[in-house]
């Protein structure tokens, strides 16, 4: 691997400098103008609480930040499945098929993600759900099914919730992903294609064996980028009401304001963003060992 | 131009295996590659296409594998036609074998398992019976040592002979060449020539597009000019060279020796 080594040259240091008095700045403003009291001590006892049955508990930070984590998993395992069927139909020999994923792309990207999270909400969590009985399906279930399911997905009083908002973060990420999909299958040479046609291959075989494990080189890093985008961009359910990471913030900040207590703003919404941080951080770890050994075989 | 009884009748050849008549191919840009071109091959016979650049000579190929389709005419090989069937479509790329100017091996595969997949894959044989087809092929254009190397770490004349190893072990019944050494170092095309020449004495039935007139002397039986996606002139190797008829031959002749 190329490495340049690092120099640090004046210019650095003076905007290190610049950076650092900026900060000191903000927390001298934060003491003297809104006169804020650091409390970081009343923090851990919102990411555990402890309860006289059950010992130490994830409290509402925690809670949150583990809905993060289950609704970005599914969303992501569900947008991979979407993304990757219409990337393979925009780049089909069906017209039909290739326009269908046009449509697709084109009605997700050109709409705000907000407006598509309402109508998708109303759609799935009001329409959908209601006609297939979903909650009633749930609740009817034996213990064991609904205490596997509130552990993978949510608990049976909020899991049509869980779902709509599950089904909206694929199909808007799922977009973004057939778009790589589409451009690292367009992106294998026609020398490829034509190779394994006049080996005989049938289009599927060609697909499997030849195209997508070379279009997967370049699909990885890009698709990496997404699903790390997935787990931010999953905060913006917090607006139906999903009890994710976001919502839990907010409605921390909202409770310790109301109670008179020294609000806890800066110091809720720091643990927020280092969780979110964890998250996106270990999974951009994860994919670039991935990315060196899908590299390993190559000249 | 033979036919059905001069391949019959030349001691070197066997039956009619290739049939390409009045083949026209317009591409969506409205360049005619090919204007009602003809051609009859016998089997075990090595035809020489040659003409200048953007005469359709790699046009014509396609079509023979059905890599491009044709506007008019028709193709049979082997008494399948190419026609809109799915199943004669199929059948006839699988029994011709395509060698492309670019190689075009599989990267992610090791040398062994470019030659095996489409064994394994569409022929349906086991890993095992594959494998030892395969190495009996690669010992054949002398790349035996190399089953388990990636493609990157091969020259490109080692890669053009495993890629022709690739496409017998189809078993075909016709081989294409299309400019199979335009892209390899000077130094390394005798050893790709070598492997080519070496399957025309064995009979294989081959159309090869080349520059390599010394291989069209040696290998060809037949060589067949052609301009403007039509054939100026064609005719045993000998004749062809030493006395060509069409002014235009003489000419192209002149400029490429
Ligand atoms: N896919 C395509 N779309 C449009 N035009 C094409 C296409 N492929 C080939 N042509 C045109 O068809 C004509 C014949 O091309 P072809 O590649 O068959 O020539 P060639 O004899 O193989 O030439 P060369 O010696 O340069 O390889 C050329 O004018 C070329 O520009
Ligand atoms: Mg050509």
């Amino acid at each position: 691997m190329r490495q340049s080594r690092v120099r640090i040259r004046p210019l650095d240091l003076i905007l290190i400098a610049l950076c650092i008095a900026a900060g000191v700045w903000f927390l001298f403003l934060l003491k003297e103008r809104l006169h804020y009291e650091w409390n970081w001590g009343a923090i851990p006892r919102y990411l555990f609480r402890h309860d006289d049955e059950r010992g130490w508990v994830p409290n509402l930070l925690v809670q949150g930040l583990l809905t993060t984590i289950r609704l970005s998993l599914w969303s992501i395992v569900l947008a991979t499945f979407i993304g990757t069927a219409m990337g393979l139909a925009r780049t089909s020999k069906l017209l039909f098929l290739r326009l269908l994923g046009q449509a697709y792309v084109i009605a997700i990207r050109n709409v705000p993600p907000l407006v598509l999270i309402f109508i998708f909400y109303f759609f799935f969590s009001e329409q959908i759900m209601t006609l297939l009985d979903v909650d009633g399906f749930i609740r009817s279930r034996s213990e064991t099914t609904t205490s596997v399911l509130s552990w993978l997905c949510a608990p049976p009083a909020t899991f049509t919730h869980f779902v709509s908002a599950v089904l909206t973060i694929a199909i808007y990420e799922g977009a973004y992903i057939t778009e790589i999909v589409r451009s690292g299958v367009e992106s294998v040479e026609r020398g490829q294609w034509e190779a394994a046609w006049s080996l005989g291959l049938t289009p599927w075989q060609r697909m499997r064996a030849v195209i997508l494990p070379q279009a997967m080189r370049r699909i990885i890093p890009p698709m990496a980028g997404q699903l790390i985008s997935t787990i931010k961009d999953s905060a913006i359910v917090s607006v139906i009401s999903v009890q994710e990471l976001t919502f839990q913030a907010m409605e921390l900040t909202a409770v310790t304001s109301q109670t008179g207590r020294a609000s806890l703003i800066f110091e809720i919404w720091i643990t927020a963003t280092a969780m979110y941080l964890l998250l996106t951080l270990t999974c951009s770890l994860i994919a670039r060992q991935l990315e060196v050994r899908l590299n390993r075989h190559r000249a | 131009m033979p036919d059905k009884d001069s391949c019959a009748t030349n001691p070197r050849t066997g039956d009619v295996i290739v049939e390409a008549q009045g083949l026209t191919k317009v591409f969506a840009n409205g360049v005619k590659a090919l204007d009602d071109f003809s051609l009859t091959v016998c089997q075990g016979e090595v035809v020489v296409v040659i003409g200048p650049s953007g005469s359709g000579k790699s046009t014509f190929l396609r079509c023979l594998n059905g890599l491009e389709e044709i506007d008019a005419g028709r193709i049979v090989i082997d008494g399948v036609e190419l026609n809109h069937s799915k199943k004669n479509r199929r059948a006839i790329r699988t029994e011709v074998g395509m060698v492309f100017q670019s190689f075009n091996l599989f990267p992610h595969m090791t040398v062994l398992g470019n030659i095996n997949l489409a064994q394994e894959l569409v022929r349906g044989k086991t890993r095992g019976d594959a494998t030892d087809t395969t190495m009996a092929l690669l010992d054949k254009v002398g790349m035996a040592e190399r089953a388990d190397s990636y493609p990157a770490q091969l020259s490109g004349g080692q890669q053009q002979r495993v890629a022709i190893a690739r496409a017998l072990a189809m078993h075909p019944k016709v081989m294409l060449f299309d400019e199979a050494t335009s892209a390899l170092d000077p130094e390394v095309i005798g050893e790709v020539l070598g492997v080519m020449a070496d399957l025309a004495r064995e009979g294989m039935t081959m159309i090869v597009v080349t520059h390599e007139m010394g291989f069209a002397r040696e290998a060809g039986d037949r060589v067949v000019f052609m301009e403007h996606g039509a054939m100026v002139e064609q005719g045993p190797v000998e004749p062809f060279f030493d006395a060509p008829a069409h002014e235009r031959t003489q000419t192209f002749l002149q400029q490429i020796v």
